[in-house]
């Protein structure tokens, strides 16, 4: 109980933290919007086959909830670290029972919360200005596990880029330099029959594939998804170990 | 390291000690270096239970890494003991800690925040209790970034306090912060050691320091240099009183040695250069490099002088015998060194407080308030200051 009462006040103070900046809250919603606003309404798939995406719409689904599952994480995660460290709260809380498995874990929390909602507005948003067509199945609250899972595993990342970048500036820029690449070459919104073979081990080492292989399997093609979550949940205890074992003291 | 007599050999006072035999904070020869500089080289210290230990020292002597190696945020070369164990075993429930610099998230208010730290203690402090007890009640439901400087810092403060713990680490609790909001850190202190609560406290506050520590440590380039009561301190390395005589023209150095050697009485009062005014011969300025005899003259024509080694009660005395003399006192001030003369003598650098405690000027005539040192024991005044001719 003494772990979860830790967590519980951890997690309660960083939501409380993040609803209050409303900037913050504005744009983690309004990101995956845009996004959204942008490729699946105005350039999307044209129904001749034209446009930039050569999919039927609905296969992109996992690509825009993917860009919250990716991004969010690790510029959220990171960010809290740079300030955290530059408030000097992590000597503090080195002193405290709190471990640093129990702080990771609490943001991580927070972060499932909040990205759990920004997903269900984009997974609504597509529906409602794309022609994706989405398979209603006994599977698809699945979707919800590769969610959380999802964002598990790109906190544990966001934590170990926040964790190594000195500064709030150099969070952001690894962040972005990490997730850009990730996220075009995870089978999102490039196929992988567009790469080159050679390629394909990278997409295979990247978590994001397999969140977007078992949501397009819940969801798209019918196919099976339970190996991409057993995998990708595997990904996710080794990048929040990571991320903990990183996370700063002092030095 | 340089102990005063009243401290025990290990450096650690009569408080007491831990149940197991051990002070409640020892560190032996411990050393810390951040590539090729030095932040510790063989410090040493012992603090006993319910103690409040000051340390002081320049910027970059190594005080917040001394407090990081008793924390156990930071490792280094040597021994450190907290309550008997090393500093990573010990139950956190037992220690609080204020580190310095702290900036916790600005966006919960004073209770929250107060709420989020007693969140991860399994037996904390009724948190509208620990909010009373630093004076942030009537302000708890204020975001903290919205509060002033005193209120954050007693804020920060009461995350250290929440958990009730048996020692307390204050890294410059009240720098940055107006004279009202340190005195009600002082008074949470002073509370706490009552309550038997070991703290150790850094601060640039010298005066600070001098009011709520039963001994003090002065740190320099990494190592312990003296530990003592402040008054050993003060008495082995402080100086003596000094009168200050401000006085109405220019006086003749016959005129005021004279009045100086009539009151020596076997008393050997020394008087020597005051001010920084430039001296321009004649009057008071005359008498520097005379015997028991110095002081200057400003613009006007004044003199001012000081004289050291009297003590308060011979004050009246010293002018009485300048005003027999001829001369008129335009005002007369008096002040008993001080622990920022220890840091001066022992560091050999001007003391520059980092924040609004600057010490009590005797030059200013001010008095400060009295308080009470954190054994209850009252505070004599620093100086005392009197203005008027005769």
């Amino acid at each position: 109980m003494s772990r979860v009462r830790r967590i519980r006040a951890e997690a309660v103070a960083a939501a409380r933290s993040f609803l209050r900046r409303r900037t913050a809250v504005f744009f983690t919603f309004f990101f995956p919007v845009i996004l959204v606003v942008i490729f699946g309404a105005l350039v999307r798939t044209q129904p001749t086959g034209g446009g930039l995406f050569a999919e039927p719409a609905g296969y992109y689904l996992p690509g825009y909830i993917g860009v919250v599952v990716l991004f969010t994480p690790l510029s959220r995660v990171g960010s809290e670290i740079a300030r955290h460290r530059d408030g000097n709260r992590f000597e503090k809380l080195a002193t405290t029972p709190l471990t640093r498995v129990e702080w990771l874990l609490a943001h991580t929390l927070v972060n499932v919360a909040i990205i759990g909602l920004a997903s269900v507005l984009v997974f609504g948003l597509v529906l409602l200005v794309t022609d994706a067509a989405v398979r209603v199945t006994a599977a698809l609250p699945a979707v919800a596990a590769f969610v959380v899972v999802g964002v598990a595993a790109f906190c544990g990342v966001g934590a170990a880029l926040g964790s190594l970048a000195d500064t709030q500036d150099g969070v952001i820029a690894a962040s972005n330099t990490v997730a850009l690449p990730i996220l075009f070459l995870s089978e999102t919104f490039v196929p992988p029959s567009l790469l080159p073979e050679w390629f394909l081990p990278a997409v295979a080492a990247s978590p994001l594939t397999y969140f977007a292989r078992g949501v397009r399997a819940i969801t798209y093609d019918g196919g099976p998804w339970l190996g991409d979550l057993a995998v990708l949940s595997a990904i996710a205890v080794l990048t929040l170990a990571v991320g903990s074992r990183l996370l700063p003291r002092t030095d | 390291m340089e102990n005063d007599p009243d401290v025990d050999g290990g450096g650690v006072g009569d408080q007491g000690v831990d149940g197991a035999g051990d002070p409640v904070l020892r560190a032996d020869d411990v050393r810390k270096s951040y590539g090729e500089v030095t932040a510790l080289s063989g410090a040493d210290l012992a603090v006993g239970r319910g103690e409040v230990f000051g340390l002081i020292g320049p910027n970059g002597a190594g005080k917040t890494t001394l407090v990081r190696a008793l924390t156990g945020t930071t490792a280094v070369e040597g021994t450190v003991r907290v309550l008997g164990t090393a500093p990573d075993a010990v139950d956190p429930e037992r220690v609080g800690l204020l580190p310095q610099s702290f900036d916790p998230p600005g966006r919960l208010t004073a209770r929250e925040l107060v709420a989020y730290y007693a969140g991860l203690y399994d037996d904390a402090r009724d948190v509208e209790a620990v909010l009373e007890a630093v004076g942030l009640a009537s302000d708890a439901d204020a975001w903290y970034e919205t509060l002033s400087g005193g209120q954050r810092r007693r804020a920060c403060v009461a995350t250290a306090l929440v958990n009730d713990p048996d020692v307390l680490f204050l890294d410059e609790p009240t720098t940055g912060i107006d004279p009202a909001g340190r005195r009600d850190i002082h008074r949470v202190i002073r509370e706490a050691a009552a309550a038997g609560v070991t703290v150790f406290l850094t601060s640039h506050a010298m005066g600070e320091v001098e009011r709520l520590a039963d001994r003090v440590g002065l740190i320099r380039e990494g190592s312990i240099v003296a530990v003592g009561s402040p008054e050993s301190l003060i008495a082995a390395h402080g100086g003596e009183p000094t009168l200050t005589l401000r006085l109405e023209g220019a006086a003749e150095r016959d005129v005021v040695e004279s009045g100086v050697k009539a009151v020596r009485s076997g008393t050997p009062y020394d008087a020597r250069r005051a001010g920084t005014t430039t001296a321009r011969g004649g009057g008071a300025a005359g008498m520097a490099g005379a015997a028991g005899a110095a002081g200057t003259t400003d613009a006007a024509g004044a003199a001012t002088i000081e004289i050291t080694g009297v003590p308060l009660e011979g004050i009246g005395a010293v002018v009485d015998a300048v005003t027999d003399a001829g001369v008129g006192v335009e005002s007369a001030s008096w002040s008993e060194p001080s622990l920022e003369d220890v840091y001066l003598e022992l560091t050999g650098e001007a003391y520059r407080p980092a924040g609004p405690e600057s010490g009590t000027e005797a030059s200013t005539g001010a008095t400060p308030e009295p308080e009470t040192k954190a054994g209850g024991d009252s505070e004599r005044p620093e100086s005392t200051a009197a203005e008027g001719s005769r």
